[in-house]
């Protein structure tokens, strides 16, 4: 014998280090030879080195046909095997199923109950609807069987039956419900049923509330702490529809708090108590306020119980179910759960973060975000590339060698200790952060923000620390937003302060044309991936959108046309196209400068390099860009001839007026209304039946023609035009820009004081970079230069030099001898008063500045939905995507499980509904005639048509016929078939079900036509007459074999 | 319910993989990996619970906020015991602190089964391991959580095969692997 066991091949594994692949090849192939044998010995071995393979991801799909060989061996170790196998190999698709069920059929139905238990372990794992339902009748009797483990675990095989055939629970549950009823049941097996039962019960709680006293009873027996826990779990389910439960509830759940060793069932029977409403309906009474307390008290405990990070986890949990029905309770706990947004353990804090984004308000916003930012910033980006685990998952396979080393497996001691060092965050983290972050600022449009500067550096800095998205810009499609893009929930919030507040309109402004700047990019975003990339597109917008603020125009252009711009993906190069004119015109707008030659080689210069940067682009793939590219091409070169045809000034006295294309024409097109925030409903709120004096034919002004000639003629008057002037002043330089002559005096001074404390510049420093604070401190030094009573924390000798004053004063002293200066007395008492006075004036809350924040503008009241959440949650996809792994048990909801008690009213109504599901399947009937018979009268005209055409060439004739079959025919066959369709849909949508194939529904008509008594009846009399047979047969097998039955 | 039982080793080789729904081999070893990247970079202080791995968060996240109650996997709950891994994926309606008693269970079972059970028994008796949590989780849902049951439910299976002899190196010890920290003593 040389055939390898699976201890060899484990063995083998280990002892071919390094070449595993080879040898997993080969062992594949031996057992492929192997399980084609004849002896089921070698057969069997050869599966379960499949199965082992299989772990590691080696297909074993071949072999599903020899699976099924070795679960019919009569010998239970192949047999085990096999249903081993099975479990593990067989999916949805694999076609054998079919055969196997008789296989599962007759081991049900084993005299033995260790071959019982693989079939009813395998099922829940191959099952699908029309296998149910034939193994149903064999499944059942197993209930009674006197085994406890084999009774305990097909109730739960039901179970699994029944999320994907519901009517199974039909037979099923009074047998079930016997079961559970029963005093002198097992406890294993009452135990599962409630494990069933609770799995069932979130589903249709009204149908469980008839077994709420035996449930009671059971919870308070107690002894199975398991089981204690699912019947709290229960129970809360059932209190909100079966209020005289609490009261009885209450005193077993208190004892159990005060009682129990065990903290998952205190801790779930707090959660019960809150998550059931027990909380509220004893509220008021002195025993309510005991339990809250209670409660609560035990929650915070967990929270701050040291050195246990899983109650602190799962108190958290407990305050994400309750934070929407229970926001009070959750938020006394502010204090514990902000700590918890700095835990070291990242499910802590993600848990956390979910918490407090509830809780932020005006006073804790800035201290909440500085937090993040501070992780966010600290922690390297993980670069998955990086970690060769990240890696594994794109081979097909592991390689498993046995062990990376012998003695590391038998290692028996406590996990190591790792290093302490945070973990890098993972992206979704990151991800989720940033947009927690956005969230909590932007919430009621901007409520809690109390300081827009701080927002926007925040926003830059977050640009920074944005993790790279997954998917590379190259074949990115432009509709499909992809969920982990922050870059442009970032950029969404630039662009909405940056209209909506229009007093830090230049600040962002800035801020984006920092980002814009081909020559820091490198610094602007993260050093490693595209991550915040996205945000450009916003960024351009702004800048061209409100290029009268640039500071810088020429670099903005410039980095515009650089070279590497074209490479952008088409949405952001879209969005760059359109700010280029703008920044252009922004440049070359002003008729205020007269045509010098220098001006003119200046624009012809701009001109050619923008029709450079152009002209490759009218041929991009993406059509918006080519459009675009091509508009502005055209636009362009029609400038640079406007140009190069007007004479330039011979001499710097004489005033030459340059070409009105440029200082009129190009920037016309950009300027006009502002733009404003418009609620998202406001459209729809535009009153709809027009007011009958509104015609909208009629001309506004009827003189309308001569006004625009006159317009024309007047062209060069409009100097003084508002619009216009932001366009035709002189460009200022960045210091003048900087003076923001917006802001007022006062307005400085209330910055002054809201200037956050130095306490809180140090916490800014641990997560701003270092260069936005070096920014930040200038322009605070820049505000503040005339100021004499703000000390400049980097002036080196303390006092202002910056002050005039000082500066005049030193510069009289220069020449003085020092020593000369007489020394003051340094007067404390006043020193302290005065510091006193700045501590007062400090230390209460500073009144906000009042930044005026523009509100959507709509008509009438504004809905609530209409908020502006968009702008940082990603859209939703509106399906539900069937989560991995997930088992779908909605089939059960539409299932009543009553039918057995005398309660008729329910009875009643499926009788309703049974009728009038006949009578939609008799139109549905009908409909289908209907079809069919204009089918076979396309099918005669079709036949018609081609006795007629038969010269015509074979392939040909067939297209002719078709079209003949849709339009030729003078039968309306469309709206005929339209109405078939029709009458389908409509049916479909009553039966409150997804619209069934046709076909479906024939077969299924015949069942509940004949009415759910008729049809159980037989059901049941088929099971009684098999069960009698098994009865009798098993009764054989307890006298041959009387050891097992013990 | 409970939807995956997964145990790997401190490299992050499967031991068992149990998916109570049927699902493909690559997507397995994703997901295995996905939760193995998660699990391993956790230091031996934190909790024992994990953020849901991508393949899992991108599909529920849609749908949990509107229903607290659902069949979507919303919990990963791991145990590590030596050199493995005990990972435990379910969907709300269990318990966490009870899965951990759980897991706590498997283990215990398996050291009664194996007297000072290691990596290595399991290694080599895959088909005892997979039948030990047979006899705990069928179909995704709990059917026993006495210890003496389990066993004695495997046992009734046929033979518990011991480890070779020969692999045995020098009868290394294993005391405390299947004792566990003990922090859930009143399950």
């Amino acid at each position: 014998m040389f055939e390898k066991s699976l201890y060899d091949l484990i063995r083998g594994l280990r002892n071919h280090k390094g070449s595993e692949k080879e040898y997993i090849n080969s062992s594949i192939k031996e057992c492929r030879q192997e399980i084609r044998s004849n002896d089921m010995d070698l057969k069997s071995t050869a599966l379960m080195k499949l199965t082992y393979l299989e772990m590691f991801g080696h297909d074993m799909s071949w072999a599903s046909f020899n699976v099924l060989e070795v679960m019919s061996s009569p010998k239970y170790r192949h047999k085990r095997t096999g249903y081993l196998a099975a479990v593990q190999s067989f999916r949805r698709d694999t076609e054998v199923l079919m055969l196997a069920e008789n296989q599962l059929k007759k081991d049900i139905s084993s005299p033995a109950p260790t071959v019982i238990s693989l079939p009813l372990i395998a099922v829940p794992h191959v099952i699908n609807p029309s296998m149910a339902n034939s193994i149903l009748g064999d499944l059942l009797p197993r209930l009674t069987h006197s085994h406890a483990s084999i009774r305990k675990k097909t109730v739960v095989t039901l179970y699994r039956l029944a999320l994907v055939y519901p009517e199974t629970l039909r037979p099923a549950w009074p047998k079930i419900k016997e079961r559970l009823q029963d005093d002198n049941e097992d406890p294993s097996v009452t135990s599962a049923i409630v494990n069933v039962v609770c799995e069932l019960g979130w589903r249709r709680p009204q149908d469980f509330l008839p077994l709420a006293p035996r449930l009671f009873d059971l919870l308070v027996e107690g002894g199975n702490n398991w089981m204690a826990i699912k019947l709290i779990k229960l129970f809360a389910t059932l209190t909100p529809l079966e209020p005289r439960l609490i009261k009885k509830l209450l005193p077993p759940l208190t004892k159990i708090i005060r009682e129990t060793s065990a903290m998952s069932l205190l801790y779930e029977c707090i959660s019960g108590i809150i998550q059931g409403g027990i909380l509220e309906a004893v509220e008021g009474t002195t025993e309510g306020e005991e339990v809250a307390r209670l409660c609560v008290g035990k929650l915070r405990g967990m929270m701050i119980i040291e050195g246990d990070a899983n109650l602190k986890y799962v108190a958290l949990l407990a305050f994400e179910k309750i934070v929407r029905s229970h926001p009070h309770l959750v938020s006394q706990q502010q204090d514990v759960i902000l700590e918890c947004i700095d835990d070291p353990d990242i499910s802590i804090r993600m848990l956390a973060l979910d918490l407090v984004v509830g809780m932020v308000n005006i006073e804790n916003l800035t201290a909440i975000v500085g937090r993040l930012m501070r992780q966010l910033r600290n922690a390297p980006i993980a670069s998955s590339a990086d970690d060769p685990a990240n890696d594994r998952g794109r081979f097909s396979s592991v390689v498993p060698y046995g062990d990376s080393d012998d003695s590391d497996a038998e290692e028996s001691l406590r996990p190591e200790s790792r290093s302490n060092q945070p973990p890098p965050l993972p992206d979704d983290y990151r991800v989720s952060v940033i947009r927690r972050v956005l969230e909590m600022c932007a919430r009621d449009t901007y409520a809690n923000i109390s300081d827009f500067e701080w927002y926007i550096d925040v926003l830059v800095q977050l640009v920074r620390v944005s993790p790279s998205t997954k998917a590379s810009s190259a074949t990115e499609d432009d509709d499909t937003e992809h969920a982990d893009d922050v870059g442009r929930g970032i950029g969404r919030e630039l662009q909405n302060v940056a209209v909506r507040v229009k007093s830090v309109r230049s600040e962002v402004v800035d801020a984006a044309q920092s980002l814009i700047l081909v020559d820091r990019r490198d610094q602007m975003f993260p050093a490693s991936g595209n991550g915040g990339i996205r945000v450009l597109e916003y960024a351009a917008w702004l800048v061209g959108e409100y290029a009268n603020c640039l500071a810088q125009p020429e670099p903005v252009m410039t980095s515009l046309l650089h070279s590497s711009s074209a490479q952008l993906p088409p949405r952001i190069l879209a969005v760059y196209l359109q700010a280029i004119p703008k920044v252009f015109a922004s440049i070359s707008g002003s008729d205020q400068l007269s045509w010098t030659p220098e001006r003119k080689t200046l624009m012809s210069l701009l001109m050619a390099r923008i029709i450079h940067f152009l002209e490759p682009l009218s041929t991009h793939p993406d059509l918006e860009v080519q459009e675009r590219a091509v508009e502005y091409l055209e636009l362009m070169r029609l400038a640079a001839e406007a140009a190069a045809g007007t004479d330039t000034a011979l001499s710097y006295e004489d005033f030459v007026d340059p070409p009105l294309l440029l200082t009129q024409a190009i920037p016309a097109l950009f300027t006009g209304a502002e733009l404003n925030p418009v609620a998202p409903g406001a459209q729809r709120k535009v009153p709809m039946p027009m007011p009958d004096d509104l015609d909208l034919d009629a001309p506004i002004n009827p003189n309308l023609n001569n006004l625009l000639a006159q317009a024309e003629l007047a062209a060069f008057e409009t100097d003084d035009d508002d619009v216009y002037a932001a366009y035709t002043e002189p460009i200022t330089s960045y210091a003048a820009s900087e003076a923001q002559p917006s802001i007022s005096a006062s307005e400085r001074l209330d910055g002054q004081q809201k200037e956050p404390t130095s306490y809180q510049n140090a916490v800014e420093e641990e997560y701003l970079d270092p260069d936005i604070i070096a920014r930040r401190k200038a322009e605070r030094r820049e505000r503040h230069k005339d100021d004499p009573f703000y000390i400049d924390p980097e002036g080196q000798s303390g006092s202002g030099t910056i002050t005039p004053l000082t500066s005049i004063v030193r510069a009289g002293n220069e020449e003085v001898d020092i020593d000369a200066i007489p020394i003051m007395d340094l007067d404390l008492s006043t020193q302290r008063g005065a510091g006193e006075e700045i501590s007062r004036s400090r230390s209460p809350r500073k009144p906000t500045r009042r930044v005026e924040i523009m509100g959507d503008e709509t008509l009438g009241p504004s809905e609530p939905d209409s908020s502006r959440d968009n702008s940082t949650t990603p859209r939703t996809s509106n399906r539900a995507k069937k989560s991995l792994l997930q088992v779908d048990s909605s089939g059960l909801g539409s299932l009543s499980l009553d039918d057995d008690d005398d309660s008729g009213s329910s009875r009643k109504m499926t009788r309703l509904e049974m009728e009038r599901k006949e009578q939609e399947e008799q139109e549905m009937k009908k409909a289908l005639m209907e079809v069919e018979r204009l089918r076979l009268e396309m099918q005669r005209a079709s036949e018609r048509l081609e006795a007629r055409g038969e010269v015509a060439v074979k392939p040909k004739k067939k297209k002719k016929v078709r079209k003949a079959e849709i339009g030729g025919d003078d039968v309306p066959i469309h709206e005929v078939i339209h109405e078939g369709a029709d009458s389908i849909g409509h049916q479909g949508a009553e039966d409150g079900t997804e619209e069934k194939p046709a076909k479906k529904k024939k077969k299924k008509k015949s069942k509940p036509g004949e009415g759910d008594v008729g049809g159980d009846g037989e059901r049941d009399d088929e099971t009684v007459a098999k069960k009698k047979k098994k009865k009798r047969r098993q009764v054989v097998m307890d006298e041959g074999v009387p050891n097992t039955e013990q | 319910m409970i939807n995956a039982v997964l145990v790997f080793n401190n490299a992050g080789q499967p031991r068992l993989t149990k998916f109570y729904t049927q699902l493909e081999t690559s997507v397995q070893q994703r997901l295995i990996s996905e939760i193995f990247t998660l699990v391993a970079n956790r230091p031996a202080t934190a909790c024992n619970f994990l953020p849901l791995p991508p393949l899992l968060a991108n599909s529920s996240k849609s749908s949990t906020p509107t229903t607290p109650h659902n069949d979507t996997p919303s919990l990963v709950t791991y145990r590590h015991y030596a050199t493995l891994y005990f990972i435990v994926i379910s969907t709300s309606t269990e318990s966490p602190l009870a899965l951990l008693d759980l897991i706590q269970v498997f283990v215990q079972a398996l050291d009664g089964l194996f007297e000072n059970v290691c990596e290595l028994d399991l290694i080599f008796n895959f088909e005892t391991l997979h039948a030990t949590l047979g006899e705990i989780i069928v179909g995704g849902v709990v059917v026993e959580t006495q210890l003496d049951k389990v066993v004695e439910g495997v046992k009734a299976q046929g033979k518990v095969a011991k480890r070779p002899v020969n692999e045995n190196k020098g009868g290394l010890s294993l005391a405390g692997f299947g004792r566990g920290d003990g922090v859930w003593a009143g399950r």
